[in-house]
């Protein structure tokens, strides 16, 4: 009795045992299956090659542990010590979740690192490399998404209300030895069929790719999880095995798993890197020719007209012509201080440094970036994001040449542009005012002409002028213009930069003489700049007749010079006129008039090709000649001989 | 030699339409599978990745395993290019030894049969995909045009889902009829089997053994 019950005990012990293994040995292969480091993939070329000792016996370097259920695994002490936790709640079952994780951008590789919850002890006493702590923790962001696609459940279902341990020896032994014969079997159905399902994929791509990827399968073993949903387990398909029966109770496996994870692993799987989005809205890249939608300013967005190619084209390229082509912005960058900060910071290409013939600029205005003609690379590094690297390319000899030219006249400091890189990101316009002053001075003639003279460019200038004294304004305490501008809004700026330099009417459209409109505000910004006539002129006008009558302004305020275009004479000889006109609505049309000649012949010299405007514009003023006759001819005896006088001389110059 | 064929359990495996270059992926994913399953002896798997699906299977580790089976599919693809366009059946069985009680007249001993699985394979043979040498079988021969490539791949994933298909038959199998297992010998790793291949005439086994040696000179052809 004492030897059956002996022999019985030890028959339970034993069977217990084999269920304790059968716990260990399946957890162990879905965990191996599911982690690069428990598995065996990474050593089973050891397997194969037959050293000295172990041509048959390859028992000799099985652990005792693998041998268990005939099925020579590598022991994994994390897996123990997470089954010792299963231990405490009997065996009853044991839930294996495979994760997938999709880490953060700044996911750092996986360090082996004290595991959180499941596993009690460190591995550290185990000196095997291939030991694992499952769930490790990164030292990244904490944010992960997780997404459970494989729940294994392994259990001992047992038999309420039978005796395990009874039962007769021969039967208990031959329970016995069908149950490892069954588990044996079961085992190695669940070691094929953990590399069946879909999940294995992804642990084979993680395994063997050494790229640090965005997804990682964690494999979570406790004693009970949250059941899933309903939704969420009609979307997993179940694989059950035979159960085993044992003396007791079951041994049951079972899994539910996504078969469709392919969609989840792939969008992960790429690895997230912080990329340029070089066509954000307003890049360059994006609508390459929309910076210049017309020759004309397309849109009442001169303001967002790039301050500095103005000053390229009118300083540097047009020395005897004023530029016609309008300094059209790439009119989504109207919209916003960062977008306007990339036409600021782009520049007019280098190539316009030459005396260019106006369509070749026109062509070159459409065709190239802004940056590489900006003075400073600083200034790419502007809330745009764009790098802007033609930048430093092709205008750093040009930037030399502004910053050099920026110092000299205006006493801008020009480290102040490389060194205020921060100002200048925040102001939409950095280099504008200094550009301005540059272009001036990068032809030293112009210096000169702002003081002395007038050119073409003094009609220009004229802008220039009174940026200069509106610079003056904000330079006379030596402060950086940017400083100043960064308090205004970008579009602010540019109206002011705009009207300063204004340089022909007839470059204007339409729609951008409202910009004229806007620009009183910024002339009253400047104080002195605005004349109330003037003001009121462009107040009530909104056409072209506004830039008529800017140009008209221009002309009383820039200086004469010898070495002009006739155009200048026709400045000069229409200043009288000019003057001598009454304000009112019929001198305007009288200075239009005369404007008009002056134009007319400014533009024949200048080898400007006469956009679309301008030939309306003409139009426009020759209409208004007629109309002038007609009033000459009704009345207004007191400007008949000083009309007849200049219309002579016009028209003998004219002709 | 008598056999024995009782309370044999027999699976038919689901039919398989391969190409001739997946002959020798397919059937080393299967048999190997098999015999894994009924390697019950102390084993270290061996996983093998395919080269030409996504499928991974395991082998038993051991190398006498690898040679026989390699040795028989060998076989087989020389008789399919003997046979081709056909539908042929391999026949992987489980035996026990019984050697019976020596007598005068019977000294044989017995095959009891516990068994068999029948591997079904339809192998269709393009043109260009004529194989001279099996051992070239692994190199993947993609004949027709380059158009149909589509086609191939659909194709080729149609294999695989159908290879899936035949080791979770496997799976289940197994699973389900345990209790006809033998019990495991101490010191055996797997139970004895063989592998028969179609032959073109009724002759016996050994006589294939013979005509093959002849034919294509390897030395050591019988199984």
């Amino acid at each position: 009795m004492a030897s059956s019950h002996s022999s019985t005990h030890t028959e339970a012990a034993k069977m217990e045992q084999v269920i304790t293994e059968f716990f260990y040995k399946g957890v162990l292969i879905i965990l191996e299956s599911r982690s690069p480091y428990v598995s065996s993939r990474n050593y089973s070329g050891e397997q194969t090659v037959s050293s000295p000792s172990s041509s048959s016996s390859s028992s000799s370097s099985v652990r005792p542990r693998d041998k268990w259920f005939n099925l020579a695994l590598r022991e994994c002490p994390s897996a123990l010590e997470s089954l010792d936790l299963c231990r405490q709640s009997n065996f009853e079952t044991v839930v294996v979740d495979v994760i997938l994780e999709q880490k953060p951008l700044d996911w750092e590789p996986v360090t082996f690192s004290p595991k959180r919850d499941l596993v009690r002890n460190l591995s550290s006493k185990d000196k095997n490399s291939f030991c694992w702590n499952f769930d490790q923790e990164e030292s990244g962001s904490e944010t992960k998404s997780e997404k459970i696609i494989e729940r294994w459940l392994v259990q001992h279902e047992s038999r309420k209300g039978r005796d395990c341990s009874s039962g007769s020896r021969r039967s208990s032994s031959n329970n016995l030895s069908t149950l490892y014969k069954k588990s044996i079997l079961l085992l190695r159905s669940l070691y094929v069929t953990v590399r069946l399902l879909p999940a294995y994929k992804i642990f084979r791509d993680l395994n063997s790719s050494g790229q640090i990827r965005a997804i990682k399968l964690v494999p979570r073993v406790s004693s009970f999880v949250e059941p899933f949903t309903r939704k969420e387990e009609a979307e997993m398909q179940r694989f059950w095995f035979t159960p085993v029966d044992t003396s007791c109770g079951r041994l049951s496996l079972s899994v539910l798993y996504r078969s469709s994870i392919s969609d989840i692993s792939s969008e992960s799987s790429t690895p997230m890197s912080p990329q340029f989005i070089p066509d954000y809205v307003g890049s360059p890249l994006a609508d390459p020719l929309r910076r210049f939608p017309s020759l004309p300013v397309s849109h009442g967005s001169p303001s967002s007209l790039p301050f500095s190619r103005r000053h390229s084209w009118s300083y540097d390229h047009y020395k005897a012509s004023p530029p016609l082509v309008s300094f059209s912005p790439s009119p989504t960058h109207s919209e916003s201080r960062a977008s306007v900060s990339n036409p600021s910071s782009r520049c007019l290409p280098p190539m316009s440094l030459s005396p260019h013939p106006p369509e070749t600029l026109l062509a070159h205005r459409k065709n190239t970036n802004y940056d590489e003609y900006c003075p400073s690379p600083n200034f790419s590094a502007s809330p745009s994001p764009s790098p802007s690297p033609p930048i430093h390319i092709p205008g750093s000899h040009l930037s030399k040449a502004l910053l050099r030219s920026e110092s000299a006249p205006v006493n801008i400091p020009a480290p102040r542009l490389a060194t205020s890189p921060a100002l200048s990101c925040k102001q939409n316009l950095p280099p504008s005012p200094p550009l301005k002053v540059t272009k001036a001075g990068t032809s030293k003639d112009n210096i000169g002409p702002v003081q002395t003279g007038a050119t073409i460019e003094k009609l220009f200038s004229f802008g220039k002028e009174d940026y200069r004294k509106y610079s003056g304004v904000k330079l006379s305490s030596n402060s950086s213009p940017r400083i100043s501008f960064s308090r205004s809004s970008s579009r602010s700026l540019q109206d002011d930069f705009d009207d300063s330099e204004f340089p022909c009417p007839f470059d204007v459209e339409d729609d951008d003489m409202t910009d004229p409109g806007s620009r009183p505000e910024s002339y009253d910004r400047r104080g002195h700049m605005s004349d109330p006539h003037e003001t009121g002129l462009f107040m009530n006008r909104k056409s072209q007749d506004a830039a008529v009558g800017a140009l008209v302004r221009m002309l009383k305020k820039a200086p004469l010079r010898q070495d002009v275009s006739s155009s200048i004479n026709f400045s000069e000889a229409s200043r009288p006129e000019m003057w001598s006109n009454s304000v009112q609505e019929q001198n305007q049309i009288l200075e239009a008039v005369t404007v008009e000649h002056a134009t007319s012949s400014s533009i024949a010299s200048s080898r400007l090709v006469a956009s679309k405007t301008t030939s309306d514009a003409l139009e426009e003023l020759r209409g208004y000649r007629e109309l002038k006759n007609l009033l000459l001819s009704e009345g207004g005896r007191s400007y008949t001989s000083a009309n007849y006088a200049s219309e002579a001389e016009h028209s003998s110059r004219g002709s | 030699m008598r056999t024995i064929i009782m309370n044999c359990e027999v699976c038919q495996l689901k039919e398989l339409e391969v190409e001739h270059f997946e002959i020798r992926e397919v059937l080393r994913c299967i048999l190997h599978t098999i015999v894994f399953h009924r390697a019950l002896g102390l084993v270290r798997p061996k996983d093998v990745d395919l080269e030409l699906f996504e499928i991974t299977y395991v082998q038993c580790g051991d190398v006498e395993v690898e040679k026989k089976i390699d040795e028989k599919i060998d076989h087989f693809i020389s008789w399919v290019e003997k046979h081709p366009n056909k539908k042929s059946q391999i026949c992987l069985s489980f035996y026990e030894v019984k050697s019976k009680q020596p007598s005068w007249f019977t000294n044989k001993t017995e095959r009891l049969y516990w068994e068999q699985w029948y591997l079904n394979l339809n192998v269709t043979q393009h043109p260009k995909s004529h194989l001279g040498k099996s051992h070239h079988s692994k190199v993947v021969i993609d004949p027709g045009d380059s158009g149909a490539s589509e086609e191939r791949s659909s194709r080729r994933a149609a294999v695989e889902a159908s290879l899936r298909e035949v080791l979770f038959q496997i799976i289940k199998f197994v699973n389900e009829k345990k209790d006809h297992v033998p019990p495991i010998s101490e010191g055996v790793i797997y139970f004895p089997y063989e592998i028969t291949i179609p032959s073109s005439s009724d002759s016996a086994f050994g006589m294939d053994m013979i005509k093959r040696m002849l034919q294509t000179g390897h030395p050591t052809m019988l199984s």
